[in-house]
């Protein structure tokens, strides 16, 4: 439960004096910035800066490029990382310099004009243990308490892969002293620090004088594994607050997690924070965890100043496929029949997007409920039924069937065709069991942690969307697996991954559905950008996103659009033009959000598996994207940050 | 409507003897039965809430056999029992034996989870959201008009319905065309005939309907109000068999047994309705036969099933017992012997997809033969089989039929797929079967819109047209009528054989696509499975007047009925296919009894 501590700031203070620095819109003359992860506190992923339009994106050009050091710095060990940081624009009593971490949580800072370094800070992290690197990005704050002209009055806040919550100058990157012990608070307690079972990937959010993290926890490779306990910290001193433990004891001793590792939101003026919950652990286990194992696999409402909690929905029940909350909520204006509606819009891995009332919960479309199979597995008592709203439609269709199975030739259509009938196969929620089973969407979504994009106020998101099948078999082993060998979350790029769930009867294997020739069973696109109109609950258009040209044995000389699997997301703007990289392909595109027409692409050095953002400085719009590459993609990576322009 | 606890008729000392016994296990518990009153929040009491009381957990059983119970192991089945609160919003329970817990549901209430009757229950009122949400799949599925075309309508209701409700809350999710088709595809592969030139069309217009409902819930009508005669009932449910099972046909057996058929495990589940004990009999089939048998497996995604056989209608011989049982998956006649509990097989010399069965009063066996459009006779006295061939509606459904045993000495894998039209053009199919009093036995083929008489003594076969759409299975009553539902077009059909007439009755409820029906012969009453509104619909003969008997299950999806001929108790399964879509998940055999004043 929410434990209060001392050193409570008052809420109507810090909403008073952070107003100007928070308002998600600018005022009017000011120049579109992006100061937070999501563009703004509730992730809209938009920008109303509108120099770059349909009519002009064709001509966009690099503007600068950064290179971080990293590959330089690290070496081999840049094959254990994953590039997803989005860089923020700081406002200008802050030094307005653009700044994002890598994936070893260095924090730097460039002119945003020409990309030219002005501080860095490198918190040193432990590098121990096998997880992979990422860092997705920093978030600031002012302290008003802290006195005009002194140091840290503008803060960073930055949650890093050892498990330690730092804040720092924002102008200069110099740790704050009087925050915890030299500027960074531990956030692990008695057990200590055991390298790479729990870490952070998400920055931390910040408002109001509250700053809240949450980590990252390998939940599949045992049954019991760390809670995933949400911590808040007073952001000038960094006392703790509260904490929030998401299973608050539904899910029994024989399991853990449902933390919280994707980007949470903030609605400062209600005071309420919303929480992304993952699944408790094991991922694809659940006898040791029975019942719906709330508040795991949820969007929860919290007090923001008390942790306390107003209200929560649960997406999937007791779940055993791996359908972690992955992106961050999205707070909106829902405008209908001349209401209007503070809501919030989750994406989920199976393809669903939930709206609701953000101040109460009461969904905005019902909420039907799915029968779902049952669990084969001895003592599983899967839910009996799954919810799904009424609208929009899942963003995918999850029923393949062998008479669907894609192939470039008969013989790979055949092999696909046989593959699919013998897989167990009752569509989204069929349980994993000792068969071979199809997991469509699998673990990776589906929708993932680079979330929707809404386009202003006008009720329009674009997600981008993963479209490959999986399939799982629970493989009965003795005790006495070893934990330790199996790390990956999804199973890298064509391969099958086994992992280890210590303490249950079970490994899980898993793999993409693919023939002999490594080309995915279910037909194309693999990827795809869809535009769903949240309002009327409908599917606006949807597109190919990604070429595969560079995923065969030799790289094509032409593009194939038919969708790549790709991680990370897109952003709006108010030129109507929607900005993604995210694929398996080195590009960055802009959309005609109107048509999804591609209207301008770009080849990077390598993927960019990160979010890109867009703000407007010295009268000119700069569209920045971090391009490093994704272990999972098993692709070449890189340590790049492209600034893209209009020529002047 | 229903007499309960009339013994007189029992035709032996045991039968009465049982039949007392049940009155006193009736009548007894009541004398120590707890009330419960449920009123609303203004304090009103409430009449006509159903209350189910359920056991915290079924007894520990052997299901070592993949899940399900053993070739010859009983196990028992704890039942569930649901009554109605009278005027006075009042109802009562025995004392239970064993931990329960209770839910209360009304029409525009919010179910209530209680562990206890005792006192007042209060329920409160569902938003209107929450209410209309709440309505039973067929007043939605009465606002789907397909653009006008009503045939089309007729089509889906034919080829889409007959396995699970259409307008149920999961399939009114917005969904695009594609997925719509990929729905239609899924189900075709399952076993649905929803013509290939209709598929298009049926996806654009799901999706425009469902949304144009979405938009407009207040377009849907109120489903039937629960009425008065409820409260003088009691429904008992046995869970059987699991979330893959289905409980297909039954039969009730005079020598007080239920023998219930799960068609997709090859499982005969012999339940005693006073203790809950059943015993489970596994059909034996050859080592070298495949799932599907000779059909071929359909469900080839799906994780459980163990249909080699398809065991599908049930009837006893009055001379011995025994019961026959057709196996859709075989070209044979199941006989289960009902002494020894063995199995025997009857092989056949001819026919596809045995279907519903009758024994006559010569101790012959009537079956019809749903893929091949025959009816087939087997005489227990000669162990011969004479197959009757039903007239084909044209040369090329003629030229089909008789290719079937070519195309059916092709392997499964490789057999060729029927491309199917709205006719059914090579499928009249044969479905219900019935022998009248006077021996004729009555045929009604379901895509041909016709019935067939077979004079046994003559051979002689007569094909009369049925006026309306779907007659799906019939049955006659005392004086020779055949009452008869026409699925597609929502109707009860009696016609009179002796002066051919057909006339239709409305059902009761809205939008119904009636399935299967039994006519309770002593009392005059025949009892339709409600399968879109969650009911069982009774109609006295007499006095033309309906009453609806609401199943405390949704989505309750029937195909059989069956009724005690010694104090007319009705009987049906729950066979939603798939079962796990109906709520709770699991098969029951459901009986419906009047309670004793």
């Amino acid at each position: 439960m929410a434990a209060l501590l001392p050193h409570k700031p008052p809420p109507t203070a810090w909403l008073l004096a952070l107003l100007p620095a928070v308002c998600s819109v600018p005022a009017a003359g000011a120049e579109p910035g992006w100061l937070y992860y999501g563009g703004d506190q509730g992730g809209r992923h938009y920008s109303e800066a509108a120099q770059i339009d349909r009519s002009n994106v064709q001509d966009l050009e690099v503007a600068w490029t950064f290179r971080s050091g990293d590959m330089a710095t690290y070496g081999e060990e840049m094959k254990k990382t994953s590039t997803q940081s989005t860089p923020i624009l700081l406002p200008a009593a802050a030094g307005e310099s653009l700044v994002y971490c890598t994936p070893f949580n260095r924090v730097i800072a460039l002119d945003p004009a020409s990309g030219a370094q002005r501080w860095s800070f490198d918190p040193q992290i432990d590098h121990g243990g096998d997880r992979p690197f990422r860092c997705r990005g920093v978030s600031y704050a002012l302290e008003p308490r802290t006195p005009v002209g002194r140091a840290c009055r503008h803060r960073l806040y930055l949650s890093t892969h050892d498990r330690q919550l730092w804040a720092i100058d924002a102008t200069d990157g110099r740790p704050c002293a009087g925050f915890g012990e030299g500027g960074r608070v531990q956030l692990y307690g008695d057990e200590g620090l055991v390298p790479g079972e729990v870490s952070n990937s998400s920055a931390p959010v910040v408002a109001a004088g509250v700053v809240v993290t949450g980590s990252t926890v390998i939940d599949f490779v045992r049954a019991t594994t760390p809670r995933g306990t949400v911590m808040a910290f007073d952001s000038f001193s960094g006392q703790p607050l509260w904490q929030f433990d998401p299973l608050q004891g539904h899910a029994g001793s024989g399991s853990g997690s449902a933390n919280v590792w994707a980007p949470m939101s903030v609605d400062e003026e209600h005071g309420l924070l919303y929480l992304p919950t993952s699944a408790a652990s094991p991922d694809y286990y659940g006898v040791d965890r029975p019942g719906d194992d709330l508040y795991a696999n949820s969007v929860v409402a919290l007090d923001l100043h008390s942790g306390e909690l107003r209200w929560h929905f649960q997406h999937v029940r007791h779940d055993l496929w791996d359908y972690d909350t992955p992106a961050q909520p999205i707070l909106f204006d829902w405008r209908k029949n001349g209401e209007v509606i503070p809501a919030l819009a989750q994406l989920t891995k199976q393809g669903f997007v939930f709206v609701f009332n953000r101040l109460t919960g009461k969904p905005l479309w019902e909420i039907t409920e799915q029968p779902v199979p049952p669990s084969q597995i001895p003592g599983e008592r899967a839910a009996r039924t799954q919810p799904k709203p009424i609208a929009p439609p899942q963003l995918l269709n999850p029923f393949l069937m062998p008479a669907d199975a894609w192939g470039l030739t008969p013989w790979d259509r055949g092999d696909c065709a046989d593959q699919l009938a013998g897989l167990q196969n009752l569509g989204l929620f069929t349980p994993n069991s000792e068969q071979l089973t199809l997991m469509f969407p699998g673990s990776l979504g589906g929708p993932n942690w680079g979330g929707g994009a809404l386009l202003g106020n006008s009720g329009l998101l674009l997600v981008n969307v993963n479209n490959v099948a999986f399939t799982g078999q629970l493989i009965p082993t003795p005790d006495g697996s070893d934990p330790a060998s199996h790390k990956q979350d999804h199973p890298a790029a064509g391969h099958r991954m086994q992992v280890t769930m210590a303490g249950t009867p079970y490994n899980i294997e898993i793999g993409s559905l693919q023939s002999f020739l490594g080309i995915p069973c279910n037909p194309p696109p693999w990827g795809k950008l869809v535009a769903v109109d949240l309002i009327e609950g409908t599917v606006a258009w949807e597109t190919a996103l990604g070429s595969v040209h560079e995923m065969g044995p030799v790289s094509a000389p032409f593009h194939i659009e038919w969708g790549t699997p790709n991680l990370g997301g897109g952003i709006a703007t108010g030129g109507d033009l929607f900005f993604i990289g995210a694929t398996m392909d080195r590009q960055i595109r802009a959309f005609d959000v109107a048509s999804g027409e591609t209207l301008w692409q770009y080849t990077l050095p390598v993927d960019a598996t990160a979010t890109p953002m867009t703000y407007v400085y010295g009268g000119k719009q700069y569209v920045v994207i971090n391009a490093g590459g994704h272990h999972m993609f098993g692709r070449d990576v890189g340590d790049y940050l492209y600034a893209f322009a209009l020529p002047d | 409507m229903l007499a309960y606890c009339d013994i007189r008729s029992s035709r032996d000392n045991k039968m009465r003897i049982r039949q007392g016994l049940i009155c006193l296990l009736l009548i007894t518990p009541l004398s120590h039965a707890a009330t419960l009153v449920v009123k609303d929040t203004q304090g009103s009491p409430l009449p006509l809430v159903m209350v189910t009381q359920s056991p915290a957990s079924q007894p520990a059983a052997n299901l070592s056999d993949d899940g399900y119970t053993p070739d010859g192991v009983t196990n028992t089945s704890a039942p569930v029992l649901t009554r109605f609160t009278n005027a006075s919003g009042e109802v009562s329970f025995p004392d239970p034996a064993e931990p329960v817990t209770y839910r209360a549901r009304a029409q525009g209430y919010v179910d209530a989870q209680f562990p206890a009757i005792e006192g007042e229950l209060v329920l409160q009122r569902m938003t209107p959201e929450q209410y209309i949400a709440s309505f039973p799949s067929n007043v939605w599925l009465s606002q789907l008009d397909f653009g006008g075309d009503a045939d089309l309508k007729k089509t889906f209701q034919l080829n889409c319905a007959f396995c699970h409700q259409q307008a149920s809350p999961f399939m009114r999710n917005e969904r695009t065309e594609e997925q719509w088709l990929s729905v239609i595809e899924r189900m075709n592969s399952y076993g649905a005939r929803l013509p290939t030139d209709d598929q298009q069309k049926i996806a654009t217009l799901l999706r425009e309907e469902y949304r144009r409902l979405r938009e407009h819930p207040e377009t849907v009508p109120e489903p039937r109000r629960w009425e008065e005669h409820l409260s003088a009932v009691e429904f008992t449910e046995w869970p059987l068999g699991d979330g893959f099972s289905q409980m297909h046909d039954f039969l009730l057996h005079p020598n007080g047994y239920v023998y219930i058929g799960d068609n997709l495990f090859d499982r005969i589940y012999e339940l005693d309705p006073n203790t809950g004990e059943y015993t489970v009999y596994k059909v034996p089939h050859d080592e070298d036969m495949g799932l599907g048998g000779i059909m071929g497996n359909r469900f080839k995604v799906f994780p459980k099933m163990y249909n080699y056989l398809g065991v599908h209608s049930f009837a006893y011989s009055k001379k011995d017992g025994n019961i026959f049982i057709t196996p859709s998956m075989q070209q044979a006649l199941l006989e289960f012997d009902i002494k020894t509990k063995k199995f025997i097989t009857h092989e056949m010399p001819a026919g596809f997809y045995p279907h519903t069965i009758r024994v006559d009063d010569k101790d012959r066996v009537w079956f019809t033969l749903a893929l091949s459009s025959q009816v087939a006779m087997f005489d227990r006295s000669s162990g011969e089989f004479t197959i009757y061939d039903l007239p084909a509606r044209s040369v090329k459904e003629w030229f089909i039929l008789k290719s079937l045993p070519l195309v059916f000495s092709i392997s499964p894998e490789h057999r060729p797929q029927p491309s199917p039209d709205r006719e059914g053009t090579g499928l009249p199919m044969p479905y219900g079967i019935d022998i009248t009093p006077d021996g004729m036995v009555w045929v009604a083929r379901l895509y041909a819109n016709d019935l067939a008489r077979i004079n046994p003594d003559t051979g002689e076969v007569t094909m009369i047209d049925f006026p309306f759409q779907g007659p799906r299975r019939l049955r006659s009553d005392a004086d020779g009528n055949l009452w008869i539902v026409a699925f597609q077009d929502s109707l009860l059909v009696k016609y009179a054989p002796a002066t051919g007439e057909f006339t239709s009755y409305p059902l009761p409820v809205i939008n119904e696509v009636p399935y299967a029906l039994n006519v309770d012969r002593d009392r005059g009453v025949v009892w339709v499975n409600g399968n879109q509104s969650d009911t069982i619909l009774a109609f006295d003969i007499a006095g033309e007047s309906w009453n609806v008997y609401p199943m405390p299950r949704q989505r309750f999806f029937s195909r059989d009925i069956e009724i005690s001929e010694q104090d007319g108790a009705v009987y049906t399964t729950n066979s939603h296919f798939p079962t796990w879509q109906s709520e709770g998940g699991v098969p029951t055999l459901l009986r419906i009894t009047p309670l004793a004043e």
